[in-house]
């Protein structure tokens, strides 16, 4: 009896002792939560411009309502539902692509036991961040013409008759923006799980080798469980991206030829609203897929909490 | 290659030697792709202008010239744009850290109420975006326009670099907090003195996202300081150089007027590794925190 | 270590306390023509169009300074569209002194940013002078006032041109030496010739191959593809309809008996490989590093397109000596017709230009700058450049320069630091005020021959011209509504017209590649022509007529 007494009274002692420890928990809460409201939430006010014909000289206040005309009209054209999948498409493909060779390449490089090596290694993967997309896909199509090194290796060794013209044909162009992105940021997006590797306990690793443990083991039943939590947030966070496939990519790369697979949404929003002077569309647009990426994250985190895994909220 | 293995135990076994030979070969293989685009943008901006108009550059340059350099480094701006593009790399990057460790610090805490709501609030961020206009309305009434304070106020918080912070805190055990908790320190001393010390390899890792991101950033120089070339930065001067090949809808007629305002590759070329040069004289001070992995040993149970 | 991280943090917050005090205190704006340093006044400007600006210190605004008391600090598009640069503009309320918005600038007079000039214009005549009663009024608002002054192509005495800034099918002068200068005025001679020319010397002297011809298409620029058959029947540049002159009637020229047979013509010569296979594919990059290694016999192509690049490129690397420039010929697709490729007389471009916003608090000294830039001795400064720096004088007064001068001319660091042309403010072509000179080094006859290389001179003396102009024969614009292009470019998608011509647009970019490069040409053109009809043509058609008929009728009142 007088135990549970005291008990109770440790744990409502606890629960006080708590809020008042929290305080400052809970200003710098409120700190942040102000910020957001004034940086992130309140110029969502501007989402009214896709329920209007939006002008600039009338400003949000006076421009003419138009109801949902704006959405009708997108899902209404068959071309927005093909960018939309041409997006999809290629937003997946380099999800994969990328997040995939990122770890790869993380897990690989943290294998080198050359320390020097290692080092230098790192610091060329992550080069290619810096060059702009222009100059990127400029040395990419120089590399795929009819006379650049790819055609000419696949001549030498006789996989191919004839030079492959290879953005004349839609089949090749998501592969080839997947690959663009690969070798763009494959070891830009590593440096985050080589951070997160580094707070892998090294005698997890010595425990793994007294049990016998091979280098795949090590990998599998250490690395990459040390690494799981932030492999799941990115992944989380970039399913909701995937409606964000780029626009300067495809739109350097298409030409008419492939226009029907190279084109995204973001290219859409440019030629069908901006350039036409339609700042309403392209709002319309963005809440689409704004709306797109919570329902996705949504689910997405539910799935990981289900699991148990590691999630965004 | 067989050099650079130094086997830690005495005895690698055969699997090893395979295994090392292969990675040995598949980094080479990766190193040689990944430097191949940066090495041709070297050679390209290292040869003369109209030269490089021919094509065909690869490693090395044909006619070799540094007037390319001279050309963009001449450029009238770029001195204060320099100046200002490090004082906003400097501060921006941090205040950003503070600001999303903190935050950071706060909803990864196990028993704080309202971790998972203000998570959520900052998840939403991510995917959300009142678009051009009324972001640059609002700054204007905040009066962050025409002012340095645009450069590192509004992108403080980033929800991705808060998240990618909590991750790692939330694989810090809880027991280092209690037993401090025990002695009696409030959160403060906690975030101060037990978590930041052990998040140094995040620290590093959002500290080199942040800067490169300011680094990097124009767009906000263009918007919001259009008009006070004391606040230009190096990256808008330079993007000035690119503009006229990145603009995406032109016309032949608004071309026929300002047609010589077409840059040379060999421009461009020069203009990019001027870029990229300081970031990769900072990166290997910050390398050391994640290539080679801290000891943690004996923290975690 | 602890200690170390926090005392960092801290220091960083401090240095940002400090740096942002003074970054605040220091953001006073100096618009509005406020007096500079030495008493002269600063003004800004803007311009909706990619451009290079120019260094702080360059000294011809120095001197145009001095003599003016004004400096005008340009700024250009970056990075953005012109859409949006406008949009954001007019949001915030805030503008610079001087803008050119394009096609925006119907926004920003609907937004009120933009200053009335009626008022103004008789009182500064350099700036009454550069326009007619007529065409000043062709500017007027639906208010009936007028906001902009279209800066170009506006021609002060008799026209001086030499070279053609436009569209025309370019073929190398040495192909031409080769085959002993023959006439070519059809597309068949043309292709015949390319062809007999590529077999006889199908590679370069390094061995190379060489390219018989090829197109480009990359993006808009894909009018060297496009829009050949409106010049074919012998019709101006329009740029999107042919204007039948007989009965003042709009024409598809997309469909026309020439548009299948020049297509026609592209698909036999590509099936020859004589169309370089990578033409529908190729970036704007790679064409000109074809055009400059000279290994491209012929193209079709305006001159501002190429010129500045791979024309320049060809005369370092030498190919100029061995005839690798490109010269025009005036080809139609029946023999004996007159072709269009190069108008005479200039076109006032009424749907936008230069306008002064109401942010700028002097706009009588901002007129006044405008006023002072149409002198001509300011005039000589912003194109001709410094006397003896840039330019001699000869003993009969004539311009000219020295190769080292023009080769000053091409040079982009110089151009930075010492050449302004305040090149989006009003500017005169043709001659002169002292009747004697071209308002512009282009169009210097002798200046013009003295840079030609031997080869082109060469060629031009076999056809016994001295012009690129000549080389195509020029003819006065047809009639009051040229060029309807200023029209269709402002169409946008809020117009049934306008929408069939962005539709149109994105299918002719997908289908005439396909056309070009069919097995079965018939069938490749059946499938385009579904494809194109079902973008509905014949709303744009009519919306082109009304515009047409608006245009005419407007003109009239001043027939008389």
């Amino acid at each position: 009896m007088a135990k549970n007494v005291t008990e109770k009274k440790v744990i409502t002692e606890k629960k006080s002792n708590n809020l008042k420890r929290q305080g400052v928990l809970y200003f710098w809460s409120a700190l942040f939560v102000a910020y957001g409201i004034i940086f992130c939430y309140i110029p969502l006010v501007g989402w009214i411009m896709a329920f209007q014909e939006y002008k600039p000289n009338t400003g949000l206040l006076g421009s003419k309502f138009v109801g949902m005309a704006k959405f009708t009209r997108l899902f209404s054209d068959p071309m927005f539902i093909r960018v939309i999948r041409n997006t999809l498409a290629m937003g997946v493909l380099n999800l994969v692509t990328t997040f995939t060779m990122a770890i790869v390449f993380a897990i690989l490089l943290n294998e080198i036991t050359h320390s020097k090596s290692k080092k230098v290694v790192q610091t060329i993967s992550y080069l290619p961040h810096f060059l702009s997309w222009i100059i990127v896909t400029a040395i990419l199509h120089d590399a795929l013409s009819s006379t650049g090194i790819v055609n000419e290796l696949l001549l030498k060794f006789g996989i191919v008759k004839q030079a492959i013209n290879f953005f004349a044909h839609e089949e090749y162009f998501w592969p080839i923006v997947a690959f663009a992105n690969v070798w763009k940021e494959t070891g830009w997006n590593a440096i985050i799980y080589l951070a997160a590797i580094t707070a892998i306990d090294p005698s997890l690793y010595e425990a793994a080798a007294i049990d016998g443990a091979g280098r795949w083991d090590k990998i599998k039943y250490v690395t990459l469980p040390g690494i799981k939590p932030t492999i799941i947030i990115l992944l989380i966070m970039n399913i909701g991206n995937v409606l964000n496939a780029g626009f300067e990519i495809q739109y350097i790369l298409g030409n008419g030829l492939i226009q029907q697979v190279s084109q995204t949404i973001d290219i859409y929003v440019l030629k069908w609203g901006i350039s036409q002077m339609d700042y309403s569309l392209g709002t319309a647009a963005g809440i689409f897929k704004s709306a797109v990426s919570i329902v996705l994250i949504v689910i997405c985190n539910q799935v990981a909490k289900k699991h148990g895994e590691e999630r965004l909220y | 290659m067989s050099k650079e293995i130094t086997p830690k135990k005495r005895k690698a076994s055969t699997g090893d030697i395979i295994f090392h030979i292969c990675n040995g070969i598949f980094m080479v293989l990766f190193v040689v792709i990944t430097l191949y685009p940066v090495l041709n943008t070297l050679a390209i901006s290292l040869n003369d202008g109209l030269d490089a108009l021919r094509g065909g550059i690869y490693l090395i340059p044909r006619k070799f010239s540094i007037k390319n350099y001279t050309t963009v480094l001449q450029k009238d701006n770029l001195m204060i744009g320099a100046y200002v593009t490090v004082a906003r790399t400097l501060i921006g990057t941090a205040l950003s850290l503070v600001a999303n460790a903190i935050l950071a610090f706060v909803v990864s805490r196990k028993n704080f109420a309202y971790a998972k709501q203000l998570s959520l609030f900052w998840v939403i961020t991510m995917y959300v975006n009142g678009g051009m206009i009324p972001i640059f309305l609002l700054y204007k009434s905040l009066h962050l326009t025409n002012s340095f304070l645009v450069y590192v106020i509004p992108g403080m918080i980033s929800a991705f670099n808060m998240l990618v912070i909590r991750t790692y805190m939330k694989g810090i055990p809880d027991s280092l907090e209690e037993s401090a908790q025990l002695d009696g320190a409030g959160y403060t001393k906690i975030f101060i003195d037990i978590i930041s010390p052990l998040c140094k390899p995040v620290y590093a890792t959002v500290a080199l996202f942040v800067a490169v991101y300011q680094w990097n950033s124009w767009f906000d120089a263009m918007l919001y300081n259009r008009q006070k070339s004391n606040l230009t930065t190096l990256q808008y001067e330079l993007m000035k150089l690119l503009s006229s090949v990145t603009n995406q809808s032109s016309s032949a007629e608004a071309m026929k007027n300002s047609s010589s305002a077409i840059t040379p590759t060999s421009i461009r070329a020069a203009a990019s590794i001027i870029t990229m040069l300081p970031i990769i004289c900072i990166y290997p001070f910050l390398q050391q925190y994640f290539v080679s992995g801290l000891t943690l040993g004996g923290v975690k149970e | 270590m602890k200690k170390k991280v926090v005392s960092m943090l801290l220091a960083s917050c401090m240095i940002l306390g400090a740096l942002t005090g003074c970054g605040g205190g220091s953001s006073e704006g100096k618009s509005g023509g406020k007096s500079g340093d030495g008493g002269v006044k600063e003004f800004t400007a803007f311009f909706s169009v990619p451009g290079s600006e120019i260094n702080d210190d360059n000294e011809i605004q120095q001197i145009i300074a001095e003599k003016t008391g004004v400096k005008v600090k340009e700024t250009w598009l970056t990075g953005q569209t012109a859409e949006e640069a406008i949009g954001t503009l007019i949001a915030g309320g805030e503008y610079p002194d001087f803008v050119d918005a394009g096609d925006g600038s119907i926004q920003m007079y609907e937004a009120g940013a933009l200053v009335a000039l009626d008022d103004y214009i008789d009182k500064y005549p350099n700036i009454k002078e550069f326009f007619t009663d007529q065409e000043w009024d062709s500017l007027r608002q639906s208010d009936g006032k007028i906001y902009w002054i279209p800066q170009f192509s506006n021609i002060y005495g008799e026209e001086r041109t030499c070279t053609h800034n436009d569209e025309a099918f370019w073929i190398q002068a040495r192909v031409l030496e080769w085959a002993n200068y023959p006439q070519i005025h059809t597309m068949d001679q043309y292709f015949d010739l390319i062809e007999k020319y590529a077999k006889e010397n199908p590679t370069m002297e390094d061995g190379t191959p060489v390219i018989p011809y090829t197109i480009l298409c990359d993006d808009w620029r894909y009018f060297c593809l496009e829009n050949a058959p409106q010049f074919l029947d012998g019709y101006p540049n329009d740029g999107s309809v042919i204007v039948d002159v007989d009965n003042k009637k709009i024409v598809d020229y997309n469909t026309t008996d020439t548009a299948v047979k020049y297509f026609k013509k592209l698909n036999e010569e590509y099936k020859k490989g004589i169309v370089d296979p990578e033409s529908f594919t190729q970036t704007y990059d790679e064409y000109i590093a074809k055009l400059s290694t000279g290994r491209v016999l012929g193209m079709i192509d305006q001159w501002w397109d190429f010129a500045y690049t791979a024309e320049d490129a060809l005369k370092s690397a030498g190919l100029d000596a061995k005839g690798c420039q490109y010269v025009p010929l005036p080809i139609t697709i029946e023999e004996g017709m007159s072709n269009q490729w190069h108008n005479s007389g200039g076109i006032v471009h009424t749907s936008s230009g230069l306008a002064i916003t109401t942010s700028c608090k002097d706009v009588e000294g901002a007129l006044q700058f405008v006023d002072d830039l149409l002198s001509q001795e300011i005039h000589d400064l912003r194109f001709w450049g410094v006397k003896d720096v840039d330019y001699q004088v000869g003993d009969d007064g004539m311009y000219k320069k020295t190769p080292e001068m023009r080769s000053n001319d091409a040079d982009t660091a110089y151009k930075a630091s010492h050449k302004c042309e305040y090149s989006y403010f009003p500017q005169w072509s043709g001659t002169s005020r002292d009747n004697k000179n071209a308002m512009k080094p282009e169009g210097q006859e002798q200046e013009f021959y003295d840079g030609l290389s031997d080869s082109l001179k060469k060629c031009f003396m076999a056809y016994g011209v001295e012009t690129y102009v000549e080389m195509l024969g020029t003819t006065p614009a047809p009639g009051p509504w040229y060029p309807m292009y200023t029209y269709s470019q402002t169409m946008t998608t809020a117009t049934p017209g306008g929408t069939a011509w962005n539709l149109m647009d994105e299918c002719k970019h997908m289908y005439l590649p396909k056309v070009v490069m069919a097995d079965d040409f018939d069938a490749g053109w059946a499938e385009y022509m579904n494809a194109y009809n079902a973008c509905k043509p014949e709303d744009f058609l009519a919306e082109m007529q009304t515009e047409l008929d608006r245009r005419i009728s407007e003109a009239a009142k001043y027939s008389n």
